[in-house]
């Protein structure tokens, strides 16, 4: 990242109308007010481009609701970059979305400014040396103000804007911002109803009690209607299927293993499958490939192991007494096992996710693709031997 | 002189009172929805947030001007100018008062249908030139709803024609006077059509329900996805000037335009106006929106037949 | 219906789009990763023919931010606030579904009142969970300049109400970590519940008004009646859970079918629709939300004195060894069955933990259901999904 040409959106970007304007003799005089007119309205109509990524957009969301409420400055939020001033960068950027963070960012149309929300967009958080995640966006964009919090308030997020508003004040005029929350703007975010455990420390005792009425003014009518089921233990488990999964362990010659599910043969893995599909396991819940170096195994240290994959599969059986049926087929770190798709339809993603993540092969998959990842990520990062902090180039 | 002068200052006058309206109406609106979804709205921009309009004009105003590369360059900048023109445009002809009116046509109703119909083509223009999909798709619905939401619209409007005998806006208004609203008489006639046209004009408006070319969630921001700074804003002033320009005729068709007791026209006519341009804002913030083939449907399927009817009635009604 | 084995795959989404009538032009939307309604980060590629939507082309892993391979290096009580970012709408079950994995390969058993108490806070967190879907999935049919807003935001102000009552809890609005193993770490505020049934007191009263904006809203069924039906079979085979299998008709809710917390006390009442579209799956989670109100109101009052933590006490979490083992538990959260598979290795840190996401699996139906509708339709069947990307990306 080379060309941060930009890096001072605030005071390097001025209209060509305005440029002009500045040129002409005895137009300066006057231009002090219009300048101030001018930052008024950029300040006060902020509209917000939402890069809501993760958990922190749940609370950009919830500060744009009723009890934050950013419209009561004027910030709206708008779905395409070409109409907005502000990005707020609210959660975690990964390797594969940094790019797309960058273009929009590119599209959105000068003065244009950036607010980093909470610690993943500042730094990364606690994902910040992993594979897949930047190191916080200001590495891909600048940013203007940094509201730190996991995820922070929604009152953080007006406060950090009301900021952004007194910044942009601030440069116009030459001066410099400090760093530290302004008490006056957090008093202006706070919400009319005080949280419940602000409550007792007595902010506003008129509208604490304003949602202990609204409760007492619940007619019984309102009310669900009244139980019918009574709430007793449920009735003994009364299984839609009872399957005999250690029959057909039994039958087929399966060993059961006391540290972890049996072993099935990758010869007779997907015959296995379809038995147990026909014994009534209709569900498939998961796959999990797990990789083992060499000299390791199911119980911590093996002797004289060599490097094999375990690929463990869950199924389930639906309906009262749901039973699970775990297996795990082990094979060398190239060896393909036979795909479950033409059984479950949903070992397709499943599969795909443990080849891209663990680089289990599976014969036989439609479309073996990379899920998570992108389609020219070298290695698999959840084998055990890739470094943890294998950086993600450009970005760092 | 004289004459052209009085018809100048109308013109000036009706321009600055829509354009001044319709930014307080914006502001109404937000505070309006803020209420409707138990939050406050803007507050803090001038005494009750009253001054939000003007900030975002002049936020506006100051945005840089983006055009995409791709983009059709000539296409993409006629566009939102258009939009605002024909919203205003209409307004020439709406008789404000008896005496308050930018152009007196005999063929008044002819002209706001035209005109009507002719901002579809700043919208697919929009769609188009920006070359991008989802505004190409947003301008493909606006064309295939305007289209056929044309045809109630007319056919509904002109019966107020049909019952007054004539295609002045004023005359309409005049003839209201004298034998009542044609909301209430004929009821059975007035009613349906009243209420077709209202459907019609939403429609024609793109507003929700009928909102499918700019369907924020669905299509980004519709055809508007690539406009930015004072294009966005002339789009966005397009679509509110058009809404109460609607809310205008659909008063003087229906509503008996400036006729009232005790106020003078002017009063009763922008009273008409807003109460129906907050019902088409109510109507937007509590409903959701219809798919584009379930809009199709009601159009050809019900409001086409029903407006063919009322449109027959109206001339049994008159011959009668 | 659950007896017949095959299933009748009726699209088949690796179909190669140059199959397609070669007549017709195609237009490739992409949808997404940052597109209002996706809900976060999620990516589809539509073939589209006119609107209709051809071929669906799903893309997630723009939110990978690799937890598994981070929960391997980290001590097991360190790995709670972790994956409390998974499920980002409701937390606490992920928190309770790694606790509950490690506690059953440690063989401790959790206290009566802790197990009352995570019962009750799963309970609040799929109201507060179908809360949130309530508003996206309206404001997905609705605009975001129209009525849906106006559900979204009468929604939040609800969730706000139970998001305080965590934060009284635990000191946070969401990623509390207040789950430990073999407790919780927080015991219960002085009169917490009575403001627990003050809030749900509102929030009852409230619903009626949501099923009028919803349910009983022609408009609504008219978008949602009949679009994105999934076959029970093929819910089956593909792993759904939740609410999107009970849309399906089938009957199964493993908090009912495996209890785990508090759950084989007592239980909720297990809601199922028929039909497997939009609309059933409405009709589900609008049900589950005022059950578990229902729920909550009927048995807060309940919750057993005791400890909360206990089995055996922890003295130096940060040096809980697990023995060597396999184990499998699935928990039924908001969004179907998150599960989680522990490999540990005798060691301090877990040797694999797989999280199993219940929206990946339901997210990995969309290329099933998209194909025949409009773009309409597949937002529509998107934001009946719910998923969460935290989630379904980890
Ligand atoms: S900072 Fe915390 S809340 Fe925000 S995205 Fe990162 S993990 Fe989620």
């Amino acid at each position: 990242m080379s060309e941060r040409a930009n890096l001072d959106t605030g005071a390097s970007w001025t209209h060509p109308l305005y440029a002009t304007l500045e040129k002409l003799p005895g137009v300066s005089l006057g231009l002090a007010s219009v300048d101030d007119l001018l930052a008024w309205g950029l300040t006060n109509s902020l509209w917000v481009f939402p890069m809501a990524t993760s958990c922190c957009g749940i609370e950009l969301m919830a500060a744009a609701a009723s009890r934050i409420d950013l419209d009561r400055m004027g910030t709206i939020v708008r779905g395409t970059p070409r109409q907005c001033d502000v990005m707020v960068v609210a959660g975690t950027i990964t390797v594969k979305m940094a790019p797309r963070v960058l273009k929009l960012w590119e599209q959105m149309p000068e003065p244009k400014w950036c607010i980093a929300m909470g610690s993943c967009a500042i730094s990364g958080d606690f994902y910040r040396n992993l594979y897949s995640v930047i190191p916080g966006i200001d590495t891909v964009i600048p940013v203007d103000v940094y509201i730190p919090g996991c995820p922070p308030n929604p009152e953080a997020l007006m406060h950090g804007l009301l900021r952004l508003q007194e910044k942009v004040h601030a440069r116009r005029r030459g001066e410099k911002v400090d760093r530290d929350p302004n008490p006056d703007l957090i008093r202006v975010t706070q919400p009319a109803i005080p949280r419940v455990c602000e409550r007792d420390l007595g902010r506003n005792d008129e509208l604490s009690k304003l949602q202990a009425d609204q409760a007492g003014r619940v007619t019984e009518e309102q009310m669900c209607p009244a139980v019918d089921v009574p709430f007793e233990p449920p009735p003994p488990a009364t299984p839609v299927f009872a399957p005999d999964f250690e029959g057909l362990l039994r039958e087929l010659g399966v060993a059961v293993a006391a540290d972890g599910p049996p072993l099935v043969p990758v010869e007779r893995h997907f015959e296995f499958a379809r038995r147990l599909k026909e014994l009534g396991y209709r569900q498939l819940v998961s796959i999990v490939a797990t990789h083992w170096l060499a000299g390791t195994g199911r119980a911590g240290k093996e002797e004289g192991a060599s490097e094999h994959l375990e690929v463990a599969y869950v199924l389930r059986t639906v309906g009262p007494g749901s039973r699970l049926a775990t297996w795990a087929v082990r094979v060398a770190p190239d060896q393909p096992i036979p795909s479950l798709v033409p059984l479950y339809a949903g070992a397709d993603w499943q599969e795909r996710e443990q080849f891209d993540l663990v680089g289990a092969r599976f014969a036989g998959h439609p479309d073996l693709r990379r899920l998570m990842m992108a389609e020219n990520y070298p290695g698999h990062p959840l084998r055990r031997d890739f470094p943890i902090d294998a950086h993600c180039a450009p970005w760092r | 002189m004289n004459v052209v002068l009085t018809a100048v200052v109308t013109c000036v006058a009706i321009l600055t009172g829509i354009l001044t309206a319709t930014a307080w109406l914006i502001w109404f609106e937000r505070k309006f929805s803020g209420r409707m979804q138990s939050r406050l709205g803007p507050t803090m921009v001038g005494p009750s947030g009253l001054a939000q309009p003007v900030a975002d004009l002049v936020k506006l105003l100051q945005k840089e001007d983006v055009v995409p590369e791709a983009a059709d360059r000539a296409l993409f900048d006629l566009a939102p100018k258009l939009a605002a023109l024909c919203a205003l445009g209409a307004a020439a002809v709406v008789p404000f008062s008896a005496t308050v009116v930018g152009a007196k046509i005999d063929l008044g109703v002819l002209f706001l249908l035209a005109i009507g119909a002719v901002t579809v083509m700043p919208v697919f223009m929009a769609g188009w030139a920006s070359n991008n999909k989802f505004a190409l798709l947003g301008g493909m619905r606006a064309l295939a709803q305007s289209i056929s939401y044309e045809v109630p619209l007319v056919l509904s409007a002109m019966v107020p024609v049909i019952l007054a005998g004539s295609m002045d806006v004023s005359k309409i208004v005049e003839a209201q006077t004298r034998d009542g609203w044609y909301l209430i008489d004929p009821v059975w006639l007035g009613l349906p059509a009243f209420g077709l046209f209202l459907l019609a004009m939403l429609a024609e408006s793109n507003r929700i329900p009928f909102d499918i070319p700019e369907a924020e969630s669905e299509l980004v921001a519709g055809v508007t996805t690539e406009y930015g700074g004072m294009k966005f804003a002339l789009f966005y002033l397009g679509e509110y000037v058009h809404t109460l320009v609607a809310s205008a005729v659909a008063s003087a068709l229906f509503l008996g335009g400036w006729d009232g007791p005790f106020a003078p026209g002017l009063h009763w006519m922008v009273a008409k106006t807003v109460g129906l341009f907050v019902f088409v804002y109510w109507m937007r913030w509590s409903l959701l929106r219809f798919r584009s083939d379930q809009l199709m449907r009601i159009c050809w399927y019900w409001l086409v037949p029903l407006a063919v009817a009322l449109l027959l009635g109206a001339g049994a009604w008159v011959v009668l | 219906m659950l007896q017949t084995l095959s299933v009748e795959r009726r699209v088949d989404p690796h179909l190669s789009i140059d199959k397609y009538d070669p007549e017709a032009e195609l237009l490739l939307l992409h949808m997404g990763p940052q597109h209002p309604a996706t809900h976060g980060v999620f990516r589809m590629d539509l073939y589209l023919d006119g609107e209709i939507v051809v071929k669906a082309v799903p893309y997630v892993g723009y939110l990978h931010r690799a937890v598994e391979k981070l929960c391997e290096k980290l001590t097991y009580s360190q790995i709670t606030p972790i994956v409390d970012k998974n499920d980002y709408v409701a937390p606490m079950t992920n928190e309770q579904a790694v606790n509950m994995a490690f506690e059953k390969l440690l063989a401790i058993e959790v206290p009566r009142r802790a197990r009352w108490i995570r019962m009750i806070f799963a309970e609040l967190q799929r109201i507060a969970s179908h809360l949130l879907w309530l508003g996206t999935f309206t404001m997905d049919l609705g605009g975001a300049l129209g009525g849906g807003t106006t559900v979204f935001m009468h929604s939040f102000r609800e969730r706000e109400m139970i998001m305080d009552l965590f934060e009284e809890v635990s000191g946070c609005r969401f990623h509390y970590n207040t789950h430990t193993i073999g407790g919780n770490r927080h015991d219960l505020p002085a009169g917490w519940a009575g403001r627990v049934k003050e809030a749900l007191a509102v929030i009852e009263a409230r619903i009626s008004e949501y099923e009028g904006m919803s349910l009983e809203n022609r408009i609504f069924v008219k978008r949602t009646k009949g679009v994105g039906v999934i076959e029970p079979g093929l819910a089956l085979e593909l792993g759904l859970t939740g609410p999107m299998l009970r849309a399906c008709g089938i009957d199964h809710d493993l908090r009912r079918d495996a209890p785990f917390h508090a759950y084989d006390e007592v239980a909720p009442r297990v809601i199922v629709a028929e039909g497997g579209d939009c609309l059933a799956r409405a009709r589900v989670r609008l049900g589950e939300l005022k059950e578990s109100v229902r729920f909550v109101r009927e048995t807060i009052d309940s919750i057993p004195e005791g400890s909360i933590n206990g089995g055996r006490p922890i003295k130096l979490p940060n040096s809980i060894k697990i023995p060597p083992g396999q184990t499998y538990v699935g928990i039924e959260t908001p969004r179907g069955e998150l599960g989680t598979y522990l490999i540990a290795d005798g060691s301090a840190n877990p040797y694999r933990l797989k999280i199993r996401p219940p929206s990946l699996h339901a997210l990995s139906a969309l290329p099933y259901v998209l194909p025949g509708g409009t773009v309409s339709d597949a937002l529509a069947i998107l934001g009946s999904v719910d998923p969460i990307m935290g989630e379904a990306d980890r």
